[in-house]
């Protein structure tokens, strides 16, 4: 099995990211590798992580998108995860991922409307 | 009727998780369970594939279909030759680990399916056994 890419794209002041359907674990970690490197090349405001067609999220992908987001955090930008399906929602309380405090959206559309007009409660945690 | 199939997936490198996943991924589609049911089966065996490697480096998946008094399921065992857990109900205790990892993995897959089994011996190895019914 061959390491999947993942891009890494500028939208204007934001980073996107999706990640694909089932990513092994080195696609994972150069997930947040290449996100670190973007935020640093591109100084965004942040970045919008779409996980819609995500299928599986155990606690080592949940963990290092936590980690990745709390990474951001601390060189001045805000992570938003997009669009989890329901399914992944129901497993991942079960499992008692919790994402450790990361902002989420519906979809990336809302995911950009909280990073361009963020709601003053939860701008800064 | 019972064990209709049966089948297993070497764990010896972090590509075999995923190997794992697809395995019981496809599975669990053909034995017809629902999409939730689906996820929670390869999120836990995800998690348990994950604990073979990292804590012993090798082992195996065995899976086989299962019938019991007409109810239709699937069986998981993950098998290792690593230095066994001494103490399991700490193992089993959320937030507990031994790795760097959050300590989900075995308590949150017993919570994603409807039975597990953890058997294991120090210095000779661990079997966790899980299975899931397929609600009608």
């Amino acid at each position: 099995m061959t390491n999947q890419n993942i891009s890494v794209v500028k939208v204007r002041d934001t980073l996107m990211v999706t990640m694909p359907a089932d990513p092994d674990d080195m696609t994972v970690t150069t997930f947040q590798e290449e996100v670190l490197r973007a935020m640093e090349k591109y100084r965004p405001k942040g970045l919008v992580l779409d996980i819609s067609v995500v299928e599986t999220l155990d606690s080592f992908f949940a963990r290092t998108i936590t980690e990745t987001s709390r990474m951001v955090a601390l060189m001045g930008g805000q992570t938003v995860i997009a669009g989890m399906r329901p399914s992944v929602a129901i497993t991942a309380t079960q499992l008692g991922l919790t994402l450790g405090g990361t902002l989420t959206a519906l979809t990336v559309d809302r995911a950009l409307d909280l990073l361009t007009h963020p709601h003053p409660r939860r701008q800064r945690r | 009727m019972s064990d209709l199939t049966r089948g297993n997936v070497p764990i010896k490198s972090e590509n075999d998780i995923v190997a794992a996943r697809r395995v019981v991924r496809d599975l669990a589609t053909r034995l017809c369970f629902g999409v939730t049911d689906v996820t929670r089966v390869i999120t836990a065996a995800s998690e348990l594939a994950r604990n073979v490697f990292l804590y012993t480096g090798a082992g195996v998946m065995r899976w086989c279909t299962i019938d019991r008094a007409g109810a239709v399921g699937l069986e998981l065992t993950f098998e290792d030759h690593g230095a066994g857990i001494p103490d399991i109900e700490l193992a089993m205790k959320p937030g507990y680990t031994t790795s760097r990892g959050l300590g989900l993995g075995l308590p949150g897959a017993k919570r994603l399916m409807d039975e597990m089994e953890i058997h294991s011996e120090v210095g000779k190895g661990t079997t966790v056994t899980v299975r899931k019914w397929l609600r009608k």
